[in-house]
C-alpha cells in the first residue's frame, strides 16, 4: 500500500505541492492529471524518494520511503521518468539488465534468472528484437517499450510512469496503454501514470488523481473525476461527454 | 553486435604486452652496454628499474581516474587535470624550486602533493552541501581553481625569471627523476585507490544513465560518487606529485579503450588500467632514447603518439 501522508514540497520560495494525502490502493491504475506546473513529475519524484518533501512523507507498505536502503527500495518502485537520456553506447538489453541491478551484488554477473528476466520483460514489451540496438537507432516508441521493459525487469510491485506516451503516435499511446492494463490486470501491479490526454486517462485508468493550484482536487473513479465541471475548474476548457463515453474537448468561449 | 574477446582474455593479453614493454624498455636505453652487464648494473636497478615501474603506474593511474570522471561527471571531455589538482602540485612544486628546496630528496614532491592536497580539500569543501557533492558545482569549481591557481604560477615566474625554466620543466612532466622513494609511494597509494574503483565499476555505468536514473535502480548515488570520486582523485594528486603534469593518458587512453572495447565499464576499467600502464611505459621509453644523449619531454610524445591513433580508430569506427 503507498500512502501520501500530508505531503508537501516547495523548491526555496516555490511552493510545488500543498498537503497532499491520499492512499493509492495496491493493484489500482491510476492517472495523475493536472495542468502543466500542477506538481505531478514531483508527485513522482517524491513517492520514489528522488527528492525529499518539504513536509509530511510517503509511507510504502507502512514504513517511509526515506528509510528504506535504496536497493531494497528499488525492489519496491521502479520509474520510466520523462526524456530518457539517450547519449549513452549501451544496447537496449544492457539498459534493461540495469533493472536488475537491485537484485545484484556490485561484482556478480548478470545470472541466467536476470537473463531470463530480461528476456521476459523484453518480449512483454515487444521490444526483444530490439536488444543490440543502441538507443539513438530506436524511435521514440521504441525506446519507450525499452525503458517499460527495464522497468519491469526490476520486479516492482509498484510502476510510475512520467508521460509515457507523450512524445508517441496515436497508434503507439494505444500500444503502450493497452500494455499498462495487461500488466495490471495479470500481474497486479500498482500502475501511476501522468497523463496529459484525458481520454487515454478516461479509457484506461479507473482511477484518477486530479491536481489544481499544487493541490489535490480529487482522488477517485476516473469518471466521477473528469466531470465537466471539474475539467473546466481544473483545465479551463470545455469538456462534453460523447456518446461513447469519450470527452469532446473545446476552448472556453472568451470572457469566462 | 560486434564480437568482442572474453574479458580474461583480453587482460591476460595486455598483461603478457605490458610485461614484455617492461622487459624491452629495461633492456634499451642511452648507456650503450651488453645485457649481461647489465643485469649487475646499478643503471638497470638504481635508474632504469624505477622508473619504467613509475611510468607504468602512473599511467595506470591517470587513464583510470580520466576513465571514473568520464562517467561520473558524464562528460567525455574531462581529463584527471580538470578539476585542478594538477595545478594545485604545480603551485606546489613551483614554490618548492623559488624556496630552493630541489636539494633535498623528496622535497619538490613533497611540497607538489602538500598543495595538491590542500586543492583538493578546499574543492571538496566548496562543492559539498548538506552532504551531497554537487559535480557540476565541483566541475567548474576545478576549472576556476585552475585558472586562478595558474595565474598565481605566472606571477611566480615573472618575478623569479632565474627559475622560471625548471618549474617550466617540472610542469611539463617527466619520469628522469624517478627513484624507489617516488615508486614506494607512488604503486602502494594506486593499488589501495584502485580497488574501490574496480568494486564499483558496475557502478559506473548506472551513473552514466543519471543520478535520479541510476537511484531509482538502486544505486547509492551520493555514496558512491563521493567515494570513486575522492579515490580518484587522491590518485591523480599522489601523481602529479610525483611526475609532474603529463597530459592526454587520461584523456584519451579511455577513449581508445572505449573505442575498442565498448562504454561497459565492467571491461572498461580493468583494460584501462593496464593499457594506461602500457602506454605511458611505451611513451617515456620512447622520450628518454629516441635524441640520445637528450631526453624529449614524455607528455609530448603522448600526444604525439595517442592523437594519430586516437583519430585514426574514431574514424575507423565510423565507417
Amino acid at each position: 500500500m503507498l500512502t501520501l501522508d500530508h505531503i508537501s514540497h516547495r523548491f526555496g520560495k516555490k511552493e510545488i505541492l500543498n498537503d497532499v494525502d491520499l492512499t493509492i490502493a495496491d493493484g489500482s491504475f491510476t492517472a495523475i492529471l493536472g495542468p502543466n506546473g500542477s506538481g505531478k513529475t514531483t508527485m513522482l519524484r517524491l513517492i520514489a524518494n528522488l527528492i525529499t518533501p518539504s513536509a509530511g512523507c510517503v509511507l510504502i507498505d507502512g514504513k517511509a520511503a526515506s528509510e528504506y536502503p535504496v536497493r531494497q527500495l528499488a525492489q519496491k518502485i521502479a520509474i520510466v521518468r520523462q526524456n530518457a537520456y539517450t547519449d549513452i553506447d549501451f544496447t537496449a538489453k544492457q539498459l534493461v539488465m540495469m533493472g536488475r541491478n537491485p537484485y545484484q551484488r556490485p561484482l556478480q554477473d548478470d545470472t541466467p534468472l536476470d537473463l531470463q528476466i530480461v528476456e521476459q520483460a523484453m518480449r512483454q514489451t515487444k521490444s526483444w528484437h530490439l536488444r543490440d540496438s543502441l538507443p539513438t537507432q530506436l524511435s521514440g516508441g521504441e525506446l519507450q517499450r525499452v525503458m517499460i521493459a527495464r522497468a519491469l525487469a526490476q520486479q516492482t510491485p509498484i510502476l510510475l510512469l512520467d508521460e509515457p506516451t507523450s512524445s508517441l503516435d496515436v497508434c503507439h499511446q494505444f500500444e503502450i496503454m493497452e500494455l499498462l492494463r495487461t500488466i495490471n490486470r495479470e500481474q497486479g501491479k500498482t500502475i501511476l501514470i501522468v497523463l496529459h490526454d484525458l481520454n487515454l486517462a478516461l479509457r484506461y485508468c479507473p482511477e484518477t488523481i486530479l491536481l489544481y493550484n499544487q493541490q489535490l482536487y480529487f482522488h477517485g473513479p476516473t469518471s466521477e473525476a473528469l466531470t465537466s465541471k471539474n475539467i473546466a475548474t481544473v483545465f479551463s476548457i470545455t469538456a462534453i461527454a460523447t456518446p461513447d463515453s469519450q470527452l469532446s474537448l473545446q476552448p472556453m468561449p472568451a470572457g469566462q | 553486435m560486434k564480437k568482442r574477446l572474453p574479458i580474461t582474455i583480453s587482460i591476460i593479453l595486455l598483461l603478457i604486452l605490458l610485461a614484455a614493454t617492461v622487459i624491452a624498455s629495461l633492456s634499451v636505453g642511452v648507456a650503450d652496454i651488453s645485457l649481461e652487464q647489465l643485469l649487475h648494473s646499478p643503471i638497470l636497478w638504481k635508474l632504469r628499474m624505477p622508473r619504467v615501474l613509475l611510468a607504468a603506474t602512473a599511467g595506470a593511474a591517470l587513464a583510470t581516474s580520466g576513465a571514473v570522471y568520464q562517467s561520473v561527471f558524464r562528460n567525455p571531455l574531462t581529463d584527471p587535470y580538470v578539476l585542478g589538482i594538477s595545478s594545485g602540485a604545480s603551485l606546489g612544486a613551483a614554490l618548492a624550486i623559488l624556496l630552493g628546496l630541489e636539494a633535498y630528496l623528496v622535497g619538490v614532491g613533497a611540497a607538489a602533493l602538500t598543495t595538491a592536497l590542500l586543492t583538493m580539500l578546499l574543492l571538496f569543501k566548496t562543492s559539498t552541501r548538506t552532504n551531497r557533492i554537487d559535480t557540476n558545482t565541483l566541475l567548474l569549481t576545478g576549472v576556476c581553481m585552475t585558472f586562478l591557481i595558474t595565474a598565481v604560477i605566472s606571477l611566480l615566474m615573472a618575478l623569479r625569471h632565474d627559475k622560471m625554466e625548471s618549474i617550466i620543466f617540472w610542469t611539463m612532466g617527466s619520469f628522469s627523476s624517478a627513484s624507489w622513494l617516488d615508486l614506494a609511494i607512488l604503486l602502494p597509494v594506486t593499488m589501495l585507490c584502485l580497488v574501490p574503483v574496480l568494486y564499483h565499476r558496475k557502478d559506473l555505468n548506472l551513473l552514466l544513465t543519471g543520478a535520479e536514473t541510476a537511484q531509482s535502480l538502486g544505486l547509492d548515488v551520493e555514496k558512491v560518487r563521493r567515494r570513486l570520486l575522492i579515490t580518484t582523485t587522491l590518485m591523480v594528486a599522489f601523481t602529479v606529485s610525483a611526475c609532474g603534469v603529463i597530459g592526454f593518458v587520461g584523456l584519451v587512453v579511455p577513449h581508445v579503450v572505449r573505442l575498442v572495447a565498448g562504454t561497459d565499464n565492467r571491461r572498461l576499467i580493468p583494460l584501462t588500467i593496464l593499457t594506461g600502464a602500457i602506454f605511458l611505459l611505451l611513451c617515456d621509453t620512447l622520450a628518454r632514447i629516441l635524441i640520445p644523449p637528450n631526453e624529449l619531454p614524455v607528455g609530448s610524445i603522448t600526444s604525439l603518439i595517442g592523437a594519430p591513433m586516437f583519430i585514426y580508430l574514431l574514424h575507423k569506427n565510423h565507417r
